[in-house]
C-alpha cells in the first residue's frame, strides 16, 4: 500500500449546516476508523486537507463536516453530489474509550469543532450503558452557526445524555443561553476528579475552556484536546504538524493537557 | 574485519565493471572543492576520495528535491535505476541514517523511499584532511565510516583499501575478485595512522564537544539567547536546503492529463507558511521561533526519538549561510 495514495470515492450527499459549514456524505466507506482518528481528504487536482469524520465509526457511510476557510475547502464547496474525492487514512490515535467506561464524559465544543465530537458522541451512544452520563456543552457564534440543529432534538431524548447550548450573540427566535461557551461551564455536575473532558473548537475557545476546566479541578491527563496543526503527510514523516516533541498526526490529533501544557501557546 | 586492496591501476576497470549494471556517481575535485559527477568512460575525470564531503549534499539521490509519490486514478510504478554512489563521507552517512529512521523504521514504511534506497549501493570513504568547517567530532561522529555504507574506501599508498560492511558490498567484491589483492597489514596500519591523524586535526579544529544534555539547554533557551543567535539571519533558507539531515517535505497535487500526480518537494521549517493553519493562525509566525525550531528539531526532538543528533557536523549550513552563522558557536553559548 502506498501511504500517499488516496482511495477515490464519490460524494453521495451534501448537507448545508450553516452559511460556512457543510456536511459531505461519502459513498460507501472507503476507510474504517475509530472516534478521534482523522483522514486526509483530496479535492482532485487541488490538494489535500485533514479532517476528522463527523459520522459514527459504526455507521455505514463516512461523513465530514467542514468549514470553508481557504484554498482546499473553497474548492470542496464547489463540488456537487456525484463528484469524486479522495480519502487517505485513518491517521492518528483514537480516543481511549476503554478508559472512559463507568465514568461521566464531559464534551465541550465550539463552532465547527462539534464535527469530530459528533463522531465521538455517536460512538459513545452506541454503547451508552458503558458510561454514566454524557454531557455536551456547545457554543456557536450565532443561532445560525449551530451545526446539526436538526439532530439535536433527537439527541436530547437519549437517556443519560445532557446537552446545553449557548451562542455568543442571540436573535429574536433564540430562547437559549447567550454568552461564550465558558459561561455554561459554571455548573459542572460531574465527579470532576475522574471525569474525562473532551474539547474541540477554535484556538481561543480551546485556551479559555482548558483554563476553566483546570480551575474547576479536572486532572491534566483527563483533559483531551484536539490539536489543529498544519499537516501534509499525515503519517509522521513530513514534520509539519509537530508541536513540541509530538507529531499531531501520529501521537494525536488528540493530546492531553498534561502533554502540551509546558509548550508555549500550544493552541496557536 | 574484511579488507581488500584495489591497486590504483585497477580503479578504472572497477568503475567500468560497476557501470555495466548501474549508474556511478563519485566525487571529482577542482580548485580544492569536490563535486559529485556521473561516471562516463569517455571522459577522464579521476575520482578523488580524499577530500571532505562534496559541496552539494547527497539527499537528492535518496529523496529528490521534487519527486512523484502517488498518481491517481492510474497508479505509479515503483521503479528506480540501480546506482553506485561512491566517496560518501561519514557526515553524509549520518544523513542517510536520519532518512532511514524516518522513512523505514518509523511506521508506516515509505515505499517510495525504500525503492530508491534498496537500489543504491553506497561506497563511503575516509576523510584524511578535515577542514575548519568540519565538526563531525563536535556532534559525536568520526571522520571515517564504521557502517551504514556497503563498502568503505581508505586511500593508501598502494591503492584503495576497501572494507566490507554489508552483504551487498561483499557481493560487489566477489564479482570483481580478479581486480583485488589481499590487503597486507602495512596498508591497514597506514589506515590506522591516517585515521589517528584525522582525529587529531579535528580535535584542533573543534576543541570543544557538544555540551552534555544539550537537548535540555535547547529546550530551555530563553528568548534573548534565541534572538541574539538569529540576529544576523537574513532568511535565505540556504542552511536548510543544503543540509543532509533535513528531511521536511510538502505534498502538492498537479493535473497531468487524466491523472493527478502527487508531488513531494523539499520544504523547510524557516518558511513562514510552514506551520500556518487554515484561516491563517500560525504557531511560529516570528522568525525567532522558526529559527529556533531548527535547533529543537535537530538537537532536542530527533535526539529524543533516536538518541543521536539530526546534525552531522558537515558544516554546509555555515559555508552556505549569507550571515556566516555557525551552529557550533550558538550551541557553545547556550
Ligand atoms: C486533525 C485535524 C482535524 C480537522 N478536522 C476538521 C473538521 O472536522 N472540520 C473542519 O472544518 N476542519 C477541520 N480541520 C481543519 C482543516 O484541516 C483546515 O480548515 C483545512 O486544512 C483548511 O484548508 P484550506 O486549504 O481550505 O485552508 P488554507 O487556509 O488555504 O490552507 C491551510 C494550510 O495549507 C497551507 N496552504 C494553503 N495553500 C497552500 C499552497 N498552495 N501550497 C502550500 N501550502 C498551502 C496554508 O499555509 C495553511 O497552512 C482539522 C484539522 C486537523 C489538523
Ligand atoms: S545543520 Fe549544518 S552542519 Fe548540521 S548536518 Fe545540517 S548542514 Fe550539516
Ligand atoms: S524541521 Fe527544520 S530543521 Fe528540522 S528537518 Fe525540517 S527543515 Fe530541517
Ligand atoms: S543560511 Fe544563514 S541567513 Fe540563511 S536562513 Fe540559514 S541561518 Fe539564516
Ligand atoms: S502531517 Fe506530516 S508529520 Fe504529521
Amino acid at each position: 500500500m502506498n501511504p500517499y495514495e488516496p482511495i477515490l470515492t464519490k460524494i453521495k450527499k451534501i448537507i448545508p449546516e450553516t452559511p460556512t459549514i457543510t456536511t459531505f456524505v461519502l459513498d460507501g466507506k472507503p476507510i474504517e476508523f475509530e472516534a478521534g482518528q482523522f483522514a486526509e481528504l483530496t479535492v482532485l487536482g487541488v490538494g489535500e486537507a485533514p479532517f476528522t469524520p463527523s459520522s459514527s465509526p459504526y455507521a455505514k457511510d463516512l461523513e465530514f463536516t467542514i468549514m470553508k476557510v481557504g484554498r482546499v475547502t473553497q474548492k470542496l464547496f464547489e463540488l456537487k453530489e456525484g463528484d469524486t474525492v479522495g480519502v487517505r487514512g485513518p491517521f492518528g490515535k483514537p480516543y481511549p474509550l476503554k478508559e472512559f467506561k463507568k465514568k461521566d464524559v464531559f464534551i465541550v465544543g465550539g463552532g465547527v469543532g462539534f464535527a469530530p465530537l459528533r463522531s465521538l458522541f455517536l460512538a459513545l451512544v452506541e454503547n451508552i450503558k458503558d458510561y454514566k452520563k454524557i454531557y455536551i456543552r456547545y457554543g456557536a457564534r450565532t443561532p445560525k452557526d449551530i451545526v446539526y440543529k436538526y439532530l439535536l432534538p433527537e439527541w436530547q431524548k437519549i437517556k443519560n445524555v445532557d446537552i446545553l447550548l449557548t451562542v455568543d450573540v442571540g436573535d429574536e427566535e433564540w430562547k437559549g443561553r447567550v454568552g461564550v461557551v465558558t459561561t455554561i461551564l459554571d455548573e459542572i455536575p460531574v465527579d470532576i476528579k475522574t471525569t474525562p473532558a473532551i474539547v474541540c473548537g477554535p484556538p481561543l475557545m480551546m485556551k479559555f475552556t482548558t483554563q476553566r476546566l483546570v480551575d474547576a479541578g479536572f486532572k491534566d491527563s483527563n483533559i483531551y484536546l484536539s490539536m489543529e496543526k498544519n499537516m501534509s503527510c499525515g503519517i509522521g514523516k513530513c514534520n509539519h504538524c509537530r508541536v513540541g516533541r509530538f507529531y499531531v498526526c501520529k501521537d494525536g490529533p488528540v493530546l492531553t493537557w498534561k502533554d502540551v501544557k509546558d509548550i508555549e501557546d500550544p493552541f496557536l | 574485519m574484511n579488507f581488500f586492496l584495489l591497486p590504483s591501476n585497477n580503479l578504472n576497470q572497477l568503475l567500468k565493471n560497476f557501470s555495466k549494471g548501474a549508474k556511478i556517481f563519485y566525487p571529482f575535485s577542482e580548485n580544492g572543492k569536490s563535486h559529485i559527477i556521473e561516471y562516463n568512460p569517455e571522459h577522464n575525470f579521476e575520482p578523488d576520495f580524499s577530500k571532505i564531503r562534496t559541496a552539494q549534499n547527497i539527499k537528492n539521490f535518496f529523496f529528490p528535491a521534487r519527486g512523484i509519490v502517488a498518481r491517481f486514478p492510474a497508479k505509479i510504478e515503483l521503479r528506480s535505476n540501480p546506482i553506485v554512489l561512491m566517496g560518501v563521507k561519514n557526515c553524509d552517512l549520518r544523513g542517510i541514517e536520519v532518512y532511514d529512521r524516518v522513512f523505514l523504521k518509523w511506521q508506516p514504511v515509505d515505499h517510495i523511499y525504500k525503492e530508491r534506497r534498496d537500489n543504491i549501493i553506497i561506497i563511503s570513504a575516509d576523510c584524511p584532511e578535515p577542514h575548519d568547517t568540519c565538526f563531525c567530532n563536535f556532534v559525536g561522529l568520526k571522520p571515517y565510516p564504521e557502517g551504514i555504507s556497503d563498502l568503505n574506501i581508505t586511500v593508501v599508498k598502494s591503492g584503495y583499501l576497501f572494507e566490507v560492511f554489508s552483504e551487498k558490498g561483499q557481493n560487489l567484491i566477489d564479482e570483481n575478485k580478479g581486480l583485488f589483492i589481499e590487503a597486507e597489514s602495512e596498508s591497514i596500519n597506514e589506515r590506522n595512522n591516517l585515521r589517528k591523524s584525522a582525529i587529531e586535526k579535528l580535535e584542533n579544529i573543534n576543541k570543544k564537544r557538544i555540551k552534555e544534555k544539550v537537548y535540555e539547554l535547547v529546550e530551555k533557551a530563553d528568548k534573548r539567547t534565541i534572538r541574539e543567535a538569529r540576529d544576523e539571519c537574513v532568511e535565505c533558507f540556504s542552511c536548510l536546503h543544503c543540509c543532509p539531515t533535513c528531511y521536511c517535505f510538502l505534498l502538492s497535487d498537479y493535473k497531468k492529463g487524466d491523472d493527478i500526480e502527487r508531488v513531494r518537494v523539499w520544504d523547510a521549517c524557516y518558511y513562514a507558511a510552514y506551520a500556518r493553519v487554515g484561516g491563517g493562525a500560525n504557531p511560529r509566525s516570528r522568525i525567532d521561533e522558526r529559527f529556533w525550531n531548527r535547533f529543537q528539531c535537530k538537537f532536542n526532538y530527533f535526539y529524543q526519538y533516536e538518541k543521536f543528533f539530526a546534525c552531522s557536523g558537515c558544516g554546509r549550513c555555515f559555508v552556505g549561510c549569507s550571515a556566516k552563522i555557525d551552529i557550533r558557536e550558538i550551541l557553545n553559548k547556550i
